[in-house]
């Protein structure tokens, strides 16, 4: 059986313009949005939900009227819950976000199509940072039904600045090494004990320090951001820039390097 | 038969792929190095089928890789329409299917293929009738719905195929295209590759099959420890001016006429006598002659392809 003799009508090759190309992973980004729920959307949901409930309820039920009294602690502790759960969602999210394709050879058919990997993985960045964002909406939202006064604007801005903080140096050692989830909590963990053992002790050791993923300014902005407040902007640029940084060092190597081990 | 080691010789006004003094040098961590590519030239035309044979890590995969970009060569270059071969993929794409076919397990057969032709770049509106098209041409209709991860290896092999068919690419890549397909697909996987050739789409074609590249390719790069060692041209023709060849010839009756012809004729058993001529007329007078006497021929068979016994020569195991 031929094309020809199919009656369908073959369409011709032709070199893509950068719009058309543009157009053509537009489409593909649902599909991608797709992926992400399946595969990272709802293993978020569940891990943050049973977390959050398991931690919260327990307590919520204990202090009764107290739970949501102006002094409460009950702010605090959902805070730092939230926090570590937006941390998580993120881990989640980016692990395997470049590796698992070349780990896999999952991209010997999707970069013989005219595409660019540069843009196909950058767009893979920004709808799964929208995957999380999403999903820490409805958790956001859950909390809020136990918590009024927690701030679920607040908390999405949080997430989406962690999301880049963190998710930046993600999708960097995603590109860079195939271990990528275990790398990016060694660097996030070794950063913050790091910064925590020399990082007061002045000398080299402490400038040193200095150029690890500032992961101390989180609690800062965390405390500030969700709890109503506007966050310090120096400590907001630092992450975000820190993450940026590395997002485009790795769509450099992607580009620079090789695409194949 | 001949061989020439001159790539470049060969109908340069339409070429589409070149590979220009190409080396590609693996190296570890600790320091070790392994050349899979050494000084390796090639140009491959429009309206080709070329081949690609060599034997287990020859290095026909690492060429593969650095034509779709996907390696970076040491040394050397590999243009497509005198572009890089990535710059030129990210403009215009290929058909390509890879030797192992991976693709995400979780997704479902047609599912996968729509997302393949988004990125391809067919029009919207043609996805549904594309998509269609291949399913039926490779017969997966029956499979469309089923997980990635519930195919055999075969219907995956026809998958990775529909997936390369999807968009009427002007450059077909296609390493190790029959692997794990039983023989009526291999037969039938022949017929789609015949009726692809076009005057202007190469299709290249990377098997360790001599038999398949003998049947389906023009020529045929021979290619060993990483080298290119020879260019052979498939054509049967071409043994009138080559070294004798031996063919196997059953009869369906006439054993008696066959040993009077040709009592050098080694008898196999069953009417089958292996018989070893110079060129293709002397064959054809002795079958002229066998039937001419009144034995009935049921087959002639070569011994050995003309690509095979190249091949053989080519990377040290003649017999």
């Amino acid at each position: 059986m031929s094309a020809e003799s199919t009656g369908i009508p073959m369409n011709r090759t032709q070199s893509m313009g950068s719009a058309l190309n543009r157009g053509r992973l537009a489409r593909y980004s649902l599909w991608q949005f797709r992926d992400f729920w399946w595969e990272r959307g709802i293993a978020i949901l569940l891990i943050g939900g049973l977390w959050g409930y398991v931690v919260l309820e327990p307590l919520r039920l204990t202090m009764g009227p107290q739970w949501t009294a102006p002094n409460s602690p009950a702010a605090g502790m959902t805070l730092q819950l939230a926090s570590a759960v937006v941390s998580l969602a993120v881990l989640i999210a980016v692990n395997g976000i470049v590796s698992t394709d070349r780990k896999h050879g999952y991209y010997r058919f999707l970069f013989a199509k005219p595409v660019s990997p540069v843009l196909f993985y950058t767009q893979v960045f920004f709808v799964y940072m929208a995957g999380v964002i999403i999903s820490m909406l409805a958790l956001g939202g859950l909390l809020r039904t136990i918590l009024p006064t927690f701030n679920v604007l607040n908390f999405l801005i949080y997430s989406a600045l962690i999301y880049v903080a963190m998710g930046g140096i993600g999708f960097f050692l995603s590109v860079a090494t195939r271990f990528d989830w275990l790398t990016l909590a060694a660097v996030w963990l070794g950063a913050r004990i790091l910064r925590g053992v020399y990082g007061p002790r002045g000398g080299w050791r402490s400038k040193l320090v200095e150029l690890l993923p500032p992961v101390h300014k989180l609690d800062d902005v965390a405390n500030s951001l969700i709890a109503n407040r506007t966050a310090p902007g120096t400590d907001v640029l630092w992450l975000a820039g820190y993450g940026i940084l590395f997002l485009v060092l790795g769509l450099v190597l992607i580009r620079k390097g090789q695409i194949a081990d | 038969m001949p061989a020439t080691n001159d790539a470049n010789d060969y109908n340069a006004a339409a070429v589409v792929i070149e590979f220009k003094r190409v080396g590609k040098t693996y190296r570890s961590l600790l320091g070790n190095s392994v050349k899979a590519v050494e000084e390796f030239s090639l140009v491959v035309n429009a309206g080709e089928i070329f081949g690609i044979a060599g034997p287990n890590g020859a290095g026909k995969t690492t060429l593969i890789a650095m034509l779709l970009g996907y390696l970076r060569p040491t040394y050397g270059s590999v243009e497509i329409d005198g572009l890089p071969a990535r710059q030129y993929i990210e403009r215009s794409g290929m058909g390509y299917l890879s030797e192992l076919v991976a693709i995400n397990p979780k997704w479902r057969a047609r599912a996968s293929l729509v997302r393949y032709a988004i990125l391809a770049g067919v029009p919207e509106p043609e996805i549904d009738g594309r998509v269609s098209f291949v399913i039926e041409l490779l017969g997966l209709a029956e499979h469309r719905d089923k997980k990635v991860k519930a195919l055999s290896k075969g219907n995956l092999q026809r998958l990775g195929l529909a997936q390369a068919l999807l968009r009427d690419e002007r450059i077909l890549v296609l390493d190790e295209p029959t692997h794990g397909l039983d023989p009526v697909w291999t037969q039938k996987f022949r017929d789609i590759v015949t009726d692809l050739r076009r005057p202007d789409r190469a299709i290249l074609i990377a098997s360790h099959n001599l038999d398949e590249l003998q049947r389906l390719a023009d020529r045929v790069a021979i290619i060993d420890r990483g080298r290119l060692q020879r260019i052979v041209s498939t054509g049967y023709d071409q043994i009138s001016t080559s070294a004798a060849s031996r063919f196997r010839i059953t009869l369906a009756s006439g054993d008696d006429v066959m040993r009077a012809l040709l009592p050098t004729a080694e008898d196999a058993g069953r009417g089958e006598y292996d018989v070893t001529v110079n060129s293709i007329p002397e064959l054809n007078a002795l079958l002229a002659d066998l039937i001419g006497r009144g034995a009935l021929v049921a087959s002639v068979v070569p011994e050995r392809s003309a690509l095979e016994r190249q091949f053989r020569e080519a990377v040290g195991e003649t017999q």
